[in-house]
Parts: structure tokens; sequence; C-alpha cells
């Protein structure tokens, strides 16, 4: 059984296949992080290190 | 600035930073700096000068040189990481550190830690792994010690009062996680004694799992929880925020999900199977995408205030941190093509490489955050801003000074390898001749050096007169910050990525999987060895008195300098012999493949030579070799030879996979003894006159030496 999952590191086209699946998810991951409805979180999330840590002293 | 939200809240409570603890890290930093730059810069004079190893084994060369990367690493960039870590993270998530029992035991067991590898490295205690040398207790209190802040950082994140937690953050959860995973993976080893194991991996397990562990100690120890740290000091420095929190987010999780694949360039033209070097070389070069998005959302963050990087040192730090974080993502990938790796791999191309790294990356980053946080926390102002700006010039021409005479004398080193006559014959046979051309580079190196202690050593004196002139009653900082109550009231109403900042657990287990699918695929293979093993090939075990010269090797740090791994590369095998197998190397526990040869590769060094060459090397390397840089081992001859654990030793190696014969452990001491003696003998004939010569050390070492290439079926 491992052997033959080994066997298929060779295959090109399941290789191939790998390759696309993750770039595929990369491409999706990319356009989630684009959507506008992100842009005023993304605004207001930079801020976090600048804004007023509280600190009083 | 002020924050709307939080001021709007009507629920606010008044608590207290722990600043103490980032200020015990931060002069931990201070004091292992300085460590571990001297003894870079004497192991930097040795290559230079070989008297400077001093005949005393303890500072020998390949002692020295794994004590320099463990305190640069985890002495010098660990305590610079906590600081950090424990300084930011208190304020981006609004809260004091989840206990201040754990931050305590978290500081001093690791420096207990330190302690302890500085004393059992130049002793000799040593698994000659690299960045992985030490032996197993403290591999289990590193461990321990790891849980603990892990505990404690988790702890702050699940008692914390900001809903959603910021990209420094991320880089912090990913850097505990993976750092835990590899130390684990990496260390599973069987006790021989109090300060000896062996590793279960051997041969090209253990080659790949130690490069997928090195190469991830530098994405999850040198680079992420920097990143971290510089996703919160530059837009602090600067005022700004970050260039793109987009761009963040992208940065993130493809570099956390692409670094834990690439380990295998460490590997390339040597017996691992051919899929993985690929996939190490393929994914390395898409690290390109990720690092140079890092670097330029860090660099942007500094858009419309550049005229501060005339003006502020701390900014000037900063910005050469990320251009040499640039230039070292940029230069890693382009090291792991396979044609070029062949140029570069072994050579000092690469400890040029590390070094843009670790003195520009990392070092920079942190004399930059340590400019910041010093006045801050002492609440006061710097001493000097001049000699801040002046460490600043020292340093960065030291780090050119090092970079350039080390990726000079590499291609150097790389060319003359290779040089063949029209003939098909080595240009430069001797290897001593491509060690001496590149001597006067290795001043050049020590110069630079020199350049980057003294540096260092100003920012000392700075940081001192600044904690000198603060005032005398210190105090932790007080915050006024919303009830956690009060922040989670409220359904998180955020969509998309945000609203998986604002659930650390599920956050933290999709950074796991993240870095576990490559490390499944690319470890799991090789743990059946035997599936790429030919029969015909098989090679004998080690005798014991082999077996027993070998930890002796191991114990020397003879991997720092030396390879045992022939690449079938013409040049490689015109000098060295025909190139590497699997099977040469799969009784090995440790491997000892190596990756620099200041001298040469040693993997058939078996035979080659007599006995008394051996010994006459071992004892003065230029009654032989004239101009060697090689250190003199004298003890070797005054020390004896370990005969009693063999036994022990033998049958954990029986344990794990190495066919002895019942009769070979059970008297492998007497076996071992009676092989001494007919080195002993040997040499006697030949003019060595010494008394008890079979129970030495150095014979036990030719007893290794001449085994090496040895082993296999003699055609």
């Amino acid at each position: 059984m491992k052997q033959d999952g080994l066997a298929l590191f060779t295959d090109t086209h399941l290789t191939a296949l790998g390759l696309m699946i993750f770039f595929g998810f990369f491409i999706g991951v990319l356009i989630w992080t684009s959507l506008k409805a992100n842009k005023a979180i993304y605004k207001k999330m930079e801020q976090v290190p600048l804004i007023d840590d509280g600190e009083i002293s | 600035m002020k924050n709307p939200e939080l001021h709007n809240e009507t629920i606010l409570e008044k608590i207290l930073y722990d600043d103490d603890i980032v200020k015990k890290f931060l002069l931990a930093t201070l004091i292992w700096a300085g460590a571990a730059f001297i003894f870079g810069l004497l192991a930097a004079l040795q290559l230079a000068w070989w008297p400077m190893n001093m005949n005393l084994e303890w500072v020998t060369f390949g002692r020295l040189r794994p004590l320099h990367t463990n305190a640069a690493i985890f002495a010098f960039a660990g305590n610079a990481i906590f600081a950090g870590i424990y300084h930011s993270s208190q304020r981006l998530l609004k809260t004091r550190m989840f206990s201040d029992v754990l931050s305590r035991l978290h500081f001093w067991g690791w420096q207990l830690i330190i302690i302890s590898a500085a004393i059992t490295l130049p002793l000799g205690y040593s698994q000659s792994k690299e960045y992985a040398e030490l032996e197993w207790p403290i591999d289990i209190a590193i461990a321990v010690i790891w849980v603990v802040f892990a505990v404690n950082f988790f702890g702050t994140i699940g008692k914390r009062r900001e809903r959603h937690l910021y990209v420094a953050i991320w880089f912090y959860i990913a850097t505990i996680i993976t750092v835990a995973v590899l130390h684990i993976v990496n260390s599973i080893e069987i006790p021989v004694s109090f300060l000896q194991s062996y590793p279960v991996y051997a041969g090209i397990q253990d080659a790949l799992v130690q490069w997928w562990y090195g190469h991830n100690a530098v994405a999850f120890f040198l680079t992420t929880p920097f990143l971290g740290l510089m996703y919160y000091y530059v837009p602090k420095a600067a005022n700004r925020p970050v260039y793109s929190y987009q761009l963040s987010i992208i940065h993130f999780w493809s570099l956390v999900f692409i670094y834990i694949w690439a380990g295998p360039h460490h590997l390339l033209y040597t017996s691992l199977p051919e899929w993985a070097q690929t996939l190490g070389m393929v994914f390395s070069l898409m690290l390109w995408a990720p690092s140079w998005g890092g670097m330029i959302n860090g660099l942007l963050t500094l858009r419309g205030a550049w005229h501060l990087l005339r003006t502020d040192p701390i900014i000037k730090f900063f910005v050469t941190a990320l251009t040499f974080y640039g230039m070292a993502t940029f230069e890693g990938p382009l090291l792991s093509i396979k044609s070029v790796s062949a140029l570069g791999h072994y050579t000092d191309w690469i400890i040029g490489h590390v070094h843009a790294g670790a003195l520009g990356w990392n070092g920079m980053l942190t004399f930059g955050m340590m400019y910041y946080l010093v006045p801050r926390l002492w609440k006061t102002k710097l001493y000097s801003e001049k000699l801040a700006t002046n460490h600043f010039w020292i340093a960065t021409l030291g780090i050119l000074l090092y970079y350039i005479s080390m990726v000079t004398a590499g291609i150097t080193e790389g060319l003359m390898w290779r040089a063949l006559t029209p003939e098909g014959r080595l240009v430069y046979p001797d290897f001593i001749e491509t060690v001496v051309r590149v001597v006067p580079l290795y001043w050049v190196r020590a110069l630079g050096g020199f350049l980057f202690i003294i540096g260092f050593f100003m920012m000392a004196y700075n940081l001192y007169k600044t904690i000198k002139a603060a005032p005398a009653e210190q105090s932790d900082t007080e915050a006024k910050v919303p009830i956690r109550h009060a922040v989670f009231a409220q359904p998180d109403t955020k969509e998309g990525h945000s609203k998986l900042e604002g659930m650390g657990t599920v956050f933290s287990v999709l950074a796991f999987l993240a870095i576990a699918v490559g490390s499944i695929i690319e470890i799991y293979p090789t743990l059946s060895l035997h599936k790429y093993i030919t029969p015909t090939n098989l090679v004998e075990p080690y005798t014991p008195l082999e077996l027993a010269g070998r930890d002796i090797y191991v114990s020397e740090g003879c991997y720092t300098c030396h390879s045992q791994q022939i690449r079938p590369i013409a040049a490689e095998v015109l000098r060295y012999g025909k190139a590497s197998t699997i099977e040469e190397s799969m009784y090995d526990h440790p491997f000892q493949w190596g990756s620099k040869r200041i001298g040469p590769d040693l993997a058939r060094v078996g035979k080659k030579y007599p006995n008394l060459w051996h010994f006459q090397h071992m004892i003065d390397p230029r009654a032989v070799t004239p101009k060697s840089i090689m250190p003199s081992y004298s003890w070797m001859v005054e020390k004896d030879t370990d005969f009693i654990t063999l036994r022990k030793k033998l049958s954990i190696m029986k344990y794990m996979g190495v066919p002895y014969d019942d009769d070979t452990v059970a008297n492998a001491d007497i076996k071992a003894q009676k092989e001494a003696l007919a080195i002993a003998e040997d040499l006697k004939a030949n003019g060595v006159n010494i008394a008890k010569l079979e129970k030495k050390q150095i014979v036990a070492l030719i007893a290794y030496l001449q085994a090496l290439g040895q082993k296999g079926k003699q055609p």
C-alpha cells in the first residue's frame, strides 16, 4: 500500500494536479482577501499597534 | 493616537503590563549577544590562522562552531524574540501576561538551557546535528520550557481584551507551534548515557528530518518571530500603519505553508530521493513571492516617512534589516536551484548567505528594537543618538565586508573544486590549494565580524548609560483597558479573515495544519527507508572499535569542516570517488553528511592513507599537509577510548535495526580492544612509541576513518 503510494510520487499528472490544487487555493485566498467588504476592517486592524494601547504612565 | 472604540467603553480598568520580564529578556539578549559574537570572531580567526585553536580541545573549531551557532540562534536571537513578544503581545492583546510565574520560569529555564549548552558543547557533548547539537537532557528541558512559554502565550491570548489578533500575533502563534513540532520530531533519540544519545533516524531519514528541522529553525525561529516583531515595531517607530494589511494576510499564510517544504534544498545532489530534492527546490523558489511580499510590506510602511531614514537611527536599523531580509530571501531560493547549488553548496557562499540573514536581518532588527525599547521601558531618553548612528554605520560596514568576502571565497572554492583540464583532469587536485587561496578572505571576514562587534559594544555602552540615567524608581507600565466582558459581550459581526482573527484556537489549528501538510508529505515516505535500498548495495555495520571512533568523530564536531557525501558531479567523482549511495549511510545514527567543506570530503577516505598518515595528521596536520588550517588533536593520544559502554551502544544500535549479531553485542568491548591492538601494533611497527597506545582515542578514530567508504560489498 505504502509502496503503491510512493510509486505515485513520480506520476507527473498527479503532481501537476497537486500543484493546480495548491495554486487554485492560493488564488481563492487572494480573491477572498480582496473582497471590498474587507477594506474597512483592514483599515481598522492596521491601526491596532498605533492606537493608544491604554498606557497611562 | 486614541482608540475611539476603547474610549467609548464605559467599563475600563487599570492594569499593569509586566515590563520587568521584558527588561530581563532584553538584558539577557545583550549579554548573550556579546558571547555569541565573540565566539564567532574567534572561530573566524581560527580559520584565518590555525594557532588560534590554542591547542585546547574545548575551544577547537569543531566544538566552538556549534557553540557560536547555538549562542547566536537560541541565546541572542531567542532572548530578543522573547523580549519583543512579551512586550508587544501584552500591548496588542491589552492584557498582562497570563502568568508571572510562567514568565519567570520561562526566563530562568531558558537561561539555564543556554548555560548548559555553554558547558556541554565545549566539553564535546554533541549530537553533531546542526543547530540541534545539544544532548538529550537539554533537549527535554527545551521542550518543557517551550511548553511553559506556549501555555503562557496562549493563556494571554485567552484572557485578551482585544477581540482581533493583529498580524504580529499570528506570526508568534506560528513560531510557537512549529518550533515545538520541529524540536520534538528532530530530537527523538535513545540515551546511551547521561550525556550521550543516538537519534532514532539514520542516513537519509536523519538527513531529511535534520534539514527539515534545520531549515525551518531558520524559518520559524529566525524569520517568523522577527516578522512579527517587524509588523509591530516598524509601524510603531515610523508612526505609520503597515503598508497593506491584506498583503500581510497573504504574506503570513503563504510563508508558513511554503517554508516548511523547503528543507531538502540543503540536500541537493545527495543520495536523498530525487522527488524530495525537486520538492525542496520548487518550494524554495516559491518562497521568493511571500518573502518579498513581506519585505515590501515592511519597507512601504515608511511611505511618507522616508525622511526619518536620515534622522532616526532606529529607522536606519529597521530599513537595513528589511533590506538584508530581502537580499537573503532572494539569495536563498537562488542557491536552491540545483545548478547553482552544485557550485555553492559546501562552500563559504552559504556562510555569507547565512550571515546576511543573521547579522543583517536578525541583528539589525534586534538592535533597532533594543534602541526603541530600552528608553521607553526604563522611562528615560537614549543616552546618545549619535552613538547609535555610529553603531549603525560600523555594523553595516562590518556586515558588507563579511558578506562580500564570504561570497567571493565561496564562488572561488566552487570554481576551483570543479575546474578541469581539457584532458578531463582536476586543475587543483590537492584540496589544500583551494583552502590556501581563500585564507586572505577569512581575514577580511574576521575584520567584518570585528567591526560588527565594535558596533555592538557601542550599543551596549549606550544602553548602559541610558539605563544608568533612568529614574531610580522603576515600575511596570500602567494601562487603562476595557474589561474582557465588555469586549466580548457583543457577537463578532466581522466577516472574512477578520472573523478568523477573533478565533485564537481555530487560527492556531489552521496554522498547525499549514505546516503539517508539507512536513508529512516529505518525511513520511522516507520513514520506510528500506523501500529505497538496493539489496545488492547493502553495507556492513561498523565494527565495535569503528563505532567508538565514530563517536569521537561526532563528539569533536568533524562535520563542521568535512562532509561525507560525494555528489554525482564529474569533478567531485574525480576528486573523491564514486558518488555516495543511500546504503552507505543507512546505519549512520546520526548521519554525518555535513554541510561545509573547509577540508575535503571523507566519505571514501578509508584505506586511502596508511594508519601512520592518519596518526601524524591528527597530531600535527601540517606534518603531512603543509599549510593545512586544521587544528592539532594532540589530546587524542592522551585520552582513553570508552570501551566500557560499547556493549550498550551496540545493543541500542541493534534495537534500532543495525544488524549486529548477539556475539558482537555481548563481546563488543573485547572485540574493540582486539581491533585496537592490531592498529596500535601497526603504528608501533612504523615508529610510534606511546605507552598503551591501543587504549587511546586516536586508534579508535583511525579505525573509523579507515572504514569510511569500505563497508560495501567489494566488486
